[in-house]
């Protein structure tokens, strides 16, 4: 690799942290080095297979279970062509229905949180449901001789709560939550989320596809190239890639210097935001700045406490560090000891070359002091404003990525070491679009 | 022209890295026999290995100088291993910050106090010598504003007046004290580096700046600074170079 110095990251053993986040090394699965087929990012054929066999078949992120604490608050979120409403019953329960009245097909409420002191009432003909999906009110059903609509309710989708968030599932067959999101539960409920409250809420409409998005949050491959920013914030060099099952993650220790660059004397400025807020100040630092990532570790491990942060099931390297999540299909978790950065990718509903990118950010309020209120949901397009310079970074290249990749001279994604994780985000579509024997001939052309 | 460098002896301090190591480097280059001490150890070792190539005597140590007993304890040992310094670049830095007492108090140890110390145990050799020359290293963020109201500029700028002074006070024991103020400065591992990296903005600012449109390389200064050093500059004393491709805006009278 393009590096000009060896560094040795400090790393816990994971050994010495039994009930914590597993933080060993996962053996790599040998997944080849062929060629990710281009199509699959752009085909309206692939987009259709996703929706057969990923959208409809799997868990999927609705929100934040203390959205919905009271009885009758519920979310209405869409998929694909799909949108849903999930809804708090009076026992504590979900239920979740899809978003439709059976009349004549509007939609009972737009997407978002709000509650209802009873019913869900269509705005076009006033039918009315239940917190459940069943019909309660049709005016006028004496001119309906048919009478109303088989079962007298909408379809039900399946619902779970993991980690203070909720999650449904258009799959009446689908397995149970904690089963699909294995072992995530157990690598992240160290970070007590139920401690963290909203900072921001905001979906961008992408100009490329999900998976385009997906792809680029799984490597740090491209830190070098659109970050050069973050080669004195991280170390995007020293990383460990773990693949499971269906999800996978990397470990990226922060607040250190990348090996790509010489070490600095001065404390780069994002670092010394780091120390300041962990409490520390930068200007008593008196050693190199490659030693201030376990500096920062051990002072948060002993000033925690104070501070009302509770980081006793978090490991030292979490105190400071990235775990990275990738709960397939389409939820990317950045994951620190003080705060959680999320992003949900969504597929657009007809057009493979969009998609809905959420964020998600939530920080960990002390204990003792007050939640902060929830930031309004906003919605706007592709480089609209600015949703910050990291991310600003990563969004400006997606759309040329999505149209070169239809290039005739581009057969597809010539994927290296550092992009793992791609390649076994790959291979998960692959068993779940064709099953464990991989696509058929001629499926992909790029294959 | 000759400098008369050969067969010299130099004592830098901060001299593993940037411009206090391009000082060690255009000396040794000269012919002159080099101690340097810095605070990473690492980098005083490299520094030292690299310094050998050009067959001088070189000497290297890991030193803070806020450890004032430690500090003193090296010069005192550099200046015997040499057998008696002829000159002393004594240029560590803290570097800049704001916000916090704690930066009042590192410029002071070791912008200010670092050069100090040096000069406390060098003067009385070199008296006694009857010749000897120092280069204190201040800054154009001296002169100018630059990156706010910072300890690092008002200390620097001390360093100024207090060459002055102590080439009036030792001009009768044969020591020339000069004083040089570089310019921005860019090198592989100095900050310009990673500021360019994280703050390009702030950076491309400060590059449109430069009437040369460019940063100074560390051997740019640390030829002037080995030129105030040398025998060459036998009339020089009392003096202060600025030296920054044109940098700053005011006229240096």
């Amino acid at each position: 690799m393009d590096v000009n110095r060896h560094v040795d990251v400090f790393r816990v053993n994971p050994d010495d942290w039994p009930n914590g986040t597993p933080a060993g090394k996962a053996p790599d699965p040998e997944l080849g080095t062929a060629i990710i087929p281009a199509d699959r990012y752009f085909s309206h054929e692939f987009m259709q297979l996703e929706w057969d066999h990923i959208w409809t078949k799997v868990w999927l992120l609705a929100g934040r279970s203390d959205d919905i604490a009271e009885p009758g608050q519920y979310i209405c979120t869409d998929i694909g062509k799909e949108s849903v409403i999930i809804v708090r019953q009076h026992d504590g329960s979900l239920r979740g229905f899809h978003n439709v009245c059976l009349h004549r097909g509007n939609r009972l409420r737009p997407e978002g949180i709000s509650e209802t002191p009873d019913l869900f009432r269509c705005m076009y003909h006033h039918w009315t449901y239940d917190w459940e999906g069943r019909i309660c009110h049709i005016p006028d059903l004496d001119t309906f001789p048919q009478g109303g609509p088989p079962n007298d309710r909408v379809d039900a989708v399946r619902t779970g709560e993991w980690g203070s968030f909720v999650w449904f599932s258009l799959n009446p067959n689908v397995e149970p939550l904690e089963e699909y999101l294995d072992p995530v539960p157990r690598h992240l409920n160290p970070y007590h989320f139920e401690r963290m409250a909203w900072t921001r809420d905001i979906t961008v409409e992408w100009d490329c596809n999900w998976k385009t998005s997906v792809d680029a949050f799984n490597e740090s491959y491209h830190v070098q190239g659109i970050h050069p920013q973050l080669k004195w914030y991280l170390d995007d060099v020293n990383i460990q890639i773990d693949c499971y099952e269906r999800h996978n993650r990397y470990l990226i220790p922060f607040a250190a210097i990348s090996p790509r660059v010489s070490l600095p004397t001065q404390i780069p400025p994002a670092i010394e935001e780091i120390m300041r807020n962990a409490g520390m100040d930068p200007a008593e630092w008196e050693g190199s700045t490659g030693d201030i990532r376990r500096a920062v570790q051990l002072f948060k491990r002993k000033h925690g406490p104070s501070q009302g942060k509770d980081y006793s099931e978090l490991n030292d390297d979490q105190l400071t560090d990235d775990y990275n999540y990738m709960i397939f299909p389409n939820v990317t978790l950045n994951t620190h000891a003080d705060d959680l950065m999320l992003f949900r990718q969504r597929p657009h509903p007809i057009d493979p070359d969009k998609m809905f990118y959420d964020i998600w950010m939530f920080e960990l309020v002390p204990e003792g002091e007050e939640w902060p209120e929830r930031p309004r949901h906003q919605h706007f397009r592709h480089g609209d404003k600015t949703i910050g310079q990291v991310l600003d970074q990563d969004a400006f290249n997606l759309p040329t990525v999505q149209k070169g990749m239809k290039s005739s001279a581009f057969r597809g994604l010539w994927l290296s070491e550092q992009e793992l994780r791609l390649r076994h985000f790959h291979h998960v579509i692959e068993r779940y679009v064709y099953g464990h024997n991989g696509p058929p001939q001629g499926a992909a052309k790029g294959a | 022209m000759d400098l008369g460098l050969a067969g010299k002896k130099a004592i830098i301090v901060g001299g593993a890295r940037g411009i206090g190591y391009a000082v060690a480097e255009v000396l040794a280059r000269e012919g002159v026999d080099v101690a340097i001490c810095a605070r990473g150890e690492d980098a005083v070792k490299n520094a030292v290995a690299n310094l050998r190539k050009y067959g001088t005597k070189i000497f290297g140590g890991s030193v803070q100088v806020q450890r004032s007993d430690e500090y003193k304890a090296w010069l005192e040992a550099a200046d015997e291993e040499l057998g008696g310094a002829d000159i002393l670049v004594p240029m560590p830095s803290a570097g800049s910050g704001l916000g916090s007492e704690k930066h009042w108090q590192k410029a002071y140890e070791i912008d200010l106090m670092g050069p100090a110390r040096a000069v406390d145990v060098m003067m009385p050799k070199m008296a006694e010598r009857g010749s000897g020359s120092v280069v204190l290293v201040a800054t154009t963020s001296a002169l100018e504003a630059m990156g706010g109201p910072q300890p690092y500029n008002a200390l620097k700028g001390s360093l100024i007046i207090w060459g002055k002074q102590l080439a009036l006070a030792h001009g009768k024991d044969g020591i020339r004290v000069n004083v040089v103020s570089p310019g921005p400065v860019e090198f592989e591992g100095g900050n310009w580096e990673m500021i360019k990296g994280t703050m390009e903005k702030f950076y491309n600012n400060i590059l449109r700046q430069h009437p040369m449109g460019r940063f100074g390389k560390p051997e740019e200064i640390a030829r002037a600074i080995v030129f105030l050093a040398s025998p060459a500059a036998s009339w020089c004393s009392g003096s202060h170079l600025v030296v920054d491709g044109a940098f700053t805006n005011r006229t240096h009278f």
